[in-house]
């Protein structure tokens, strides 16, 4: 017998989300929002479905579909920066960018007062510039104030916005001392900010042409915004036992929640419209990569019990009982998840009033627990 | 008491240096000193054995000796050429370093060649780009490139309706620039609402995300209610309470103060005080787009039912700006020229330089940038062009610098309408030939 068996904690979690389930699948008895034939019906079987093969083998589809899968693209368990880093950085898809940027997005969106003020959104487009444009790699406080400071506002506010930045993406700081400036012939102290080595590493093989004849590192295009959201994911993954340094309750709610979405969008069933269904016309609905999916799961009626359990699950699987005892299950964050439902607008696109979901790797991945576990239930 | 007269200025500086002949001199001053520093260079390059090459220390004297001629007398001019230059000799320098063991010398000499030869080609397009005097621009590069974008992203139309379907039209391929347009990144300085005069804003992350929430309401379950331009049929409504339902501690408070004005962007109305439906003439535009299908009710009542994508009001939005594009708020038009801008400037030098040309940098440095893009931005702004206020075109250079830096954070869609402008710039050079 496993130790995660007698795990009681695990087993309520799992008892809550089957009861969620339940309710969501009285409320969806109540109505029908559906405009394609069979959508309801579709949800109300996936959501037996799962209610039946969920609390199985230990919550088995749960385990592996965070732990391989969340994991390994956005969160990865590892107490090493680089290896964070590096799994995040490789699971990057043009696709799975908008989820990462929709993840800071309503992250930053809820710290809005502890980071940047007013500013917070061009700040990250700031750093890549200063970055991009330095081919050594570092940027200089002085040429951050250039770049960035305003002149109304004192120097100090500047130098205390670049260090929150700076613990944000878990850059590192390195000193240099001048004895005799060449203006002034006073004492100097620079300082310069740069990644850490081992990540330096990756961004040479990735994004940066680093050649060592003329010592210099040139940053390629590739290198954008999201690797620094990257950066503050593989930060976050790395200190989740340090709740204070990853910005508290906040952070852990805003991230179990998006990750709850997409576990629950990769749960939903794909429908089958037809033919005559003008969504198949629609030069926006890309059949390949494209799948409807019913919408009823987004009424609040339904989304609240099935989204409250989620976010524990996954708290709890990302950061044990410490995180669990963060989640907030007050009236307030039922409201901040009614914001959620609607985030991900990228990947889980409304095309003439049809949900459709954009079949990106992680979606996919997940499903295909659910399918394998689900085709051998049926094979037994 | 000293006699001298003070001087008192009256007006802001640069104000007055608004007119077509004075805006092009100052796009094409920076260009016109690029130019010949890139053809000396090559000259120097193309008389230079190619052996010679190979010691590094002699293309540092060839530039301090070029630096000796600089004859400029305006300091800002010779600091840009000293810079210029000096940009290019540190790249043949890297360049000839990097790769001397691995390709032969006087293969080296040519791409060094070949790569000054296509930024001089550049820089002529860029030169050339419209004509001194205002005549005869419908064939000029900048005028072409200008319309050519402009259908695609911010069309001109009679109508909103008209301006909408254009736009639709281009959703599939670019619907991500054409929100980005939409999205300046200086949106924190951007006014919801102003009391005394009518102008639209860009759209900030928060009202996007309220856009979008209003979209998911409408598909999920609105409700219906008399449509009050005719009799017998029911439009869907949404309460505006649901829409600012999820946002707590006042984070939404000045944008639900500002319901009204947002509403009328995006095509809506408030009806009753509490609902949000769509405007008469929208409701047309919807029906004839299959954004609403008819329902026939039990009791006689057509029951117009939503059916919105993504784009249907972010569409409106932007159809709406470019509609009444002389009320735009000075964030949005600094940004839209600057969008312009850039994607011209980076079209025709997709166009002219190839992607291992080791220039590129320099044409994409801030320092150059800074010298090109605003006139050019200004230019774009002219009647003939994009018609907006180019008297709000900011001239600060903080400013310029907040709003160069998003260039370090280009969207993957804007680099495919690069491409398009470079294949456009190939057609109107065949044309013109």
């Amino acid at each position: 017998m496993t130790a995660e068996i007698k795990d009681t904690t695990w087993k309520e979690l799992l008892e809550e989300f089957i009861k969620g389930v339940d309710k969501a699948v009285e409320e969806l008895g109540k109505r029908d929002v559906e405009n394609i034939p069979g959508a309801r019906e579709a949800l109300l079987t996936r959501l037996n479905n799962m209610k039946m093969h969920f609390p199985k083998n230990n919550g088995e589809i749960f385990i592996r579909a965070i732990n391989d899968k969340i994991q390994n693209a956005f969160f990865p368990e590892t107490m090493d920066f680089s290896q964070a880093f590096r799994d995040i950085v490789k699971s990057r898809t043009h696709e799975q960018d908008f989820i990462i940027n929709e993840l800071l997005n309503g992250f930053v969106s809820s710290k809005a007062k502890a980071i940047a003020l007013g500013t917070e959104g061009p700040i990250i487009d700031r750093m890549v510039e200063a970055f991009a444009k330095r081919n050594d790699f570092h940027i200089v406080d002085y040429q951050f104030f250039a770049m960035f400071g305003d002149p109304n506002k004192p120097r100090a506010y500047v130098k205390n916005q670049l260090q929150k930045l700076i613990d944000l993406f878990g850059l590192v700081s390195k000193e240099l001392v001048v004895e005799k400036d060449i203006r002034r012939s006073e004492k100097k102290i620079y300082t310069f900010y740069t990644f850490p080595e081992e990540i330096l590493e990756i961004l040479a093989e990735k994004y940066v042409i680093f050649d060592e004849e003329i010592e210099q590192a040139r940053v390629s295009e590739a290198f954008d915004r999201n690797v620094f959201i990257c950066m503050f994911l593989a930060n976050l993954a790395i200190n989740r036992d340090n709740i204070e340094k990853i910005g508290g309750s906040y952070t852990i709610n805003g991230i179990s929640a998006i990750f709850a979405l997409i576990l629950l969008l990769s749960f939903m069933p794909k429908l089958s419209v037809e033919e005559n269904n003008p969504i198949l016309r629609d030069p926006s609905f890309k059949e390949d990569n494209m799948s409807v999916i019913p919408k009823s799961w987004m009424m609040k009626q339904i989304l609240e019990p099935l989204f409250e359990p989620l976010i524990k699950i996954i708290a709890y699987r990302l950061g044990g009982g410490l995180w669990l005892s963060k989640v907030i299950t007050s009236e307030i964050n039922k409201k901040i998840h009614e914001q959620i439902r609607f985030l991900l607008k990228d990947v889980n696109k409304w095309i003439l009033g049809n949900l459709c979901r954009v079949e990106i790797p992680i979606f996919v991945e997940i499903a295909n627990i659910f399918t394998e576990i689900l085709v051998g239930y049926n094979e037994e | 008491m000293s006699n001298r007269k003070t001087y008192t200025r009256t007006t802001k500086p640069g104000k007055r240096r608004e007119k077509w002949t004075d805006i092009l001199p100052r796009y094409l001053t920076f260009i016109s000193h690029m130019r010949p520093i890139l053809r000396e260079t090559r000259r120097i390059i193309k008389d230079l054995d190619p052996d010679l090459l190979l010691d590094i220390e002699i293309l540092d004297k060839i530039r301090q000796e070029e630096e000796k001629r600089n004859i400029r007398t305006v300091r800002a001019l010779s600091e840009f050429s000293a810079m210029y230059r000096s940009n290019i000799y540190e790249i043949m320098k890297d360049f000839i370093l990097k790769y001397h063991d691995k390709i032969p010398i006087i293969d080296i000499k040519d791409y060094i060649m070949d790569f000054l030869h296509e930024s001089v080609d550049a820089l002529d397009v860029l030169r050339k780009i419209t004509n001194p005097d205002k005549k005869y621009y419908e064939n000029t590069y900048l005028y072409r490139l200008v319309k050519f974008l402009e259908e695609k992203i911010f069309p001109r139309g009679n109508s909103v309706k008209v301006i909408y379907e254009k736009l639709l039209e281009h959703v599939p391929q670019f619907y991500e620039c054409q929100r980005h347009l939409l999205q300046p990144h200086t949106y924190y300085r951007e006014k919801i609402e102003n009391a005394d005069l009518f102008e639209i804003p860009g759209i900030s992350p928060k009202i996007y995300q309220i856009i979008n929430n209003i979209t998911s309401l409408y598909n999920l379950d609105p409700n219906y209610g008399a449509f009050p331009e005719k009799e017998k049929h029911e439009i869907p409504m949404i309460l505006t309470n649901d829409v600012f339902a999820p946002y707590i501690d006042s984070i939404a408070n000045a944008e639900e103060d500002a319901i009204e004005k947002i509403a009328e962007r995006i095509g809506l109305r408030i009806i009753d005080g509490i609902f949000l439906a769509p405007e008469e003439s929208f409701v047309k535009i919807l029906l004839e787009n299959n954004f609403l299908r008819e329902n026939k009710q039990a009791d006689g009542t057509l029951r117009y039912v939503a059916q919105f994508s993504n784009e249907t009001l972010l569409m409106y939005y932007l159809a709406f700006a470019s509609m009444r594009r002389g009320f735009l708020s000075r964030e949005l038009i600094n940004w839209i020229s600057m969008n312009f801008a850039f994607l011209i400037y980076m079209g025709v030098l997709k166009w002219k330089l190839s992607e291992e040309n080791i220039f590129y940098s320099i044409f994409k440095d801030l320092q150059t940038n800074e010298k090109v893009l605003p006139y050019l931005m200004k230019l774009i702004c002219f009647p003939n062009y994009l018609g907006i206020d180019k008297m709000k075109i900011r001239d600060s250079p903080q400013y310029r610098k907040e709003i160069f830096n998003f260039i370090g954070s280009q969207i993957d869609n804007l680099k495919e309408l690069i491409l398009e402008v470079a294949v456009e710039c190939e057609k109107i050079d065949k044309e013109k030939k």
